[in-house]
């Protein structure tokens, strides 16, 4: 009797440490939801507002997306953020593949946690730093390739976003399986294009679509980089904003969210498979 | 019969901080077509060895030769010689049959060719037709003989297994014991196997090395291994057994009395290198001593203190007159009593053939 009463009482207090059963807890995670993602529906919200105003609802309507999508300039901001963005995430992808094959598969190699920290400190360094820092040095150098200056810098701060998944993904696979190809008689390369790489493949998709998504977002560093003519987008929803907000932000605005969403989510579950 | 492999004192120090010596030096010659099995407690060096032969690992010193050709430098790639890893190591994103007949295709065999060849090797592991599967769709049991088929398609000169019956359950490594077997028979590979589990050794081997701390200590067939244990480690790791310190008496024709103290002695074989006075140690397996009426001659009195019932058999712990325990181990009678009960006064009987004499 005594025994589970004492039982009861120890269950007792294990639920109540239990940070789930806190009074007010769910309460508490509502208000931090909604502290989080409430600006973000207001932006979806008033994208499709009839009226010019961005605070001020009046009714339904999609033109101000027609709008922006018939806008030169987006359009041309645009193109530029996806070139961009297309071309640095080829070359930080390259990169970071090799990186994380060097480090964890070539034995020569030594201080390797050095050189793993060299690759990820840019993650830490804060952005401005490395934005005044990357302008100095193009100007140091007279580099002045327009859109060319924009796709170099992007290509070095993509690179440390790229290694990460490419990193976990080879940590993760089974080292006995290239012995096992090479015990089978293939030779080193035959290992990687048969062995490694295909095995990688998802960590350097969810590799590529992380660093696609930090080159497409990416402020800073690009405003200081960029030169007339050469915009992206988010430079030029900023220049819009200052002139006043319109519906029209929103609507570019909500694409971009969007398409963000779409590549971590994709990133996510694909790096997640297997 | 010609030999497979010989090894000449392999050595191998892993470098690192403090380097790690995994074999002290190894000798051994490997004949062809032969069942050889690796035994030996975790961390002796079976899977170093293994890995030396196969070539993932460089030689610290010595010499291998493969049919007589020295493949001490040679990278795995080239070595006619495949494995079955522990964990099977099955290429997780080709199917079955391409995993198969992967060994072929690199070594320029056609696919056609390649496929229909894995496929025959499938239908001998009883997989025919799990060919479009991937590894992942497959139960552990199933992955060990796809990983068994994709070493043997190549037709290796010798074939090596990494404990690859460990991750199965009991009944499961039976029944690939004697498919193991068979497999060897029908293609007359050389197989060179890995375990630490002495019953898979004994059962299935036509030799085994008994290996501890980087050292071999006996090469032998089972039954000598069991019979004639070359020292005290192999005595010990393989089956039970009791041990006495004791000195070598005089010799009487060919047995010899072993003093164990002032009141216990046994008898047994002259042993050619050991003289009188020798200190040696004296090896006994409990199924070897029987219980005999009191008062035969050359027994020894005790008192039952334990017992064990262990199915077939049981086990009794005797406490000799020198205060010394000796294991008995007994086969059951029909109806499951025991022959004797604790505290009951017994007498043992020894027969000389039986009683092993180490050197010290
Ligand atoms: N790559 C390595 N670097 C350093 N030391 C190693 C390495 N591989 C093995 N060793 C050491 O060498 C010794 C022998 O290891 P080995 O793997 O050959 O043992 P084993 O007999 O196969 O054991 P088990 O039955 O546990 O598999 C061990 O002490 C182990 O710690
Ligand atoms: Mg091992």
């Amino acid at each position: 009797m005594s025994n589970s009463k004492i039982l009861q009482a120890d269950i007792k207090i294990s639920k109540s440490k239990d940070i789930r059963s806190l009074p007010g807890f769910s309460w508490f995670t509502l208000s931090f939801f909604i502290y989080l993602y409430l600006p973000l529906m207001i932006l979806v919200f008033f994208s499709f507002n009839s009226s010019s105003s961005a605070t001020v609802w009046e009714g339904f309507s999609i033109d101000w997306y027609f709008k922006a999508f018939a806008n030169d300039d987006i359009q041309r901001a645009t193109k530029n953020s996806l070139i961009i963005a297309v071309v640095s995430t080829f070359f930080a992808t390259i990169f970071a593949t090799m990186a994380a094959l060097a480090l964890s598969r070539n034995r020569k190699i030594k201080h390797k946690p050095m050189f793993m920290g060299l690759i990820i400190l840019p993650l830490m360094v804060p952005e401005i730093v490395t934005a005044v820092a990357t302008l100095t040095f193009f100007s140091t150098i007279g580099l002045s390739l327009g859109i060319g200056n924009i796709i170099i810098a992007h290509t070095v701060f993509c690179i440390p976003f790229a290694y990460m998944p490419i990193r976990a993904r080879l940590q993760s696979m089974d080292k006995n399986l290239e012995v096992a190809a090479q015990d089978l008689y293939a030779n080193k390369w035959e290992t990687l294009r048969l062995i490694t790489l295909p095995i990688l493949v998802p960590g350097i998709f969810s590799g590529a679509m992380l660093a696609f998504i930090i080159s497409i977002d990416d402020f800073i560093i690009t405003l200081m980089v960029a030169e007339a003519g050469s915009n992206t987008l988010p430079i030029y929803i900023y220049g819009l904003v200052r002139k006043g907000i319109t519906p029209e932000i929103n609507a570019i605005s909500t694409i971009l969210l969007i398409i963000s969403i779409m590549f971590v989510t994709l990133s996510y579950w694909i790096g997640k498979k297997r | 019969m010609s030999v497979a492999i010989k090894a000449d004192n392999l050595r191998k120090i892993y470098s690192g901080n403090p380097p790690v010596v995994a074999l002290k030096s190894a000798s051994l010659e490997i004949n062809d077509n032969e069942f050889f099995t690796l035994l030996g407690p975790s961390g002796c060096g079976k899977t170093t060895l293994l890995r030396l032969i196969a070539g993932f690992e460089s030689i610290t010193a010595g010499e291998l030769c493969l049919y007589g050709n020295n493949i001490s430098n040679l990278p795995p790639e080239i070595r006619p010689v495949n494995t079955v890893f522990q964990h099977y190591s099955l290429f997780p994103h080709m199917t079955i049959l391409d995993n198969v007949a992967f060994g072929l295709r690199r070594l320029g065999t056609d696919k056609n060719k390649a496929n229909s060849v894995a496929q025959e090797m499938l239908d001998l592991v009883h997989l025919g037709e799990y060919g479009a599967r991937k590894p992942d769709q497959l139960s552990g049991g199933q992955q060990q003989r796809v990983a068994l088929a994709r070493a043997l398609t190549p037709q290796p000169k010798v074939l090596l297994l990494d404990e690859p019956l460990s991750a199965l359950d009991l009944k499961l490594r039976q029944a690939m014991r004697s498919e193991l077997k068979r497999l060897q028979r029908e293609t007359g590979i050389t197989f060179v196997f890995v375990t630490h589990d002495q019953e898979e050794a004994l059962s299935m081997s036509d030799r085994i090395a008994v290996m501890s701390a980087g050292e071999i200590q006996q090469i032998a067939t089972p039954d000598e291994i069991y019979e004639r244990p070359a020292n005290r480690f192999v005595a010990d790791f393989i089956g039970d057994a009791n041990f006495y310190d004791a000195v070598a008496g005089k010799h009487k024709d060919e047995l010899v009395e072993y003093i164990i103290d002032d009141i216990t002695s046994l008898k047994g074989q002259r042993v050619e290198s050991i003289k009188e006075n020798d200190k040696v140690t004296l090896a006994i397996r409990p199924e070897k001593v029987s219980f005999v009426k009191a008062g035969d001659k050359d027994t020894l009195a005790g008192t039952v203190s334990d017992i064990m019932y262990l199915g077939n058999t049981t086990d009794y712990l005797v406490i000799l007159q020198n205060n010394e325990t000796i294991k008995v181990r007994a086969e059951n009678h029909h109806n499951g009593e025991a022959i004797a009960n604790v505290g009951e006064p017994v007498s043992l009987a020894i027969n000389p053939a039986a009683l092993r004499i180490l050197k010290k």
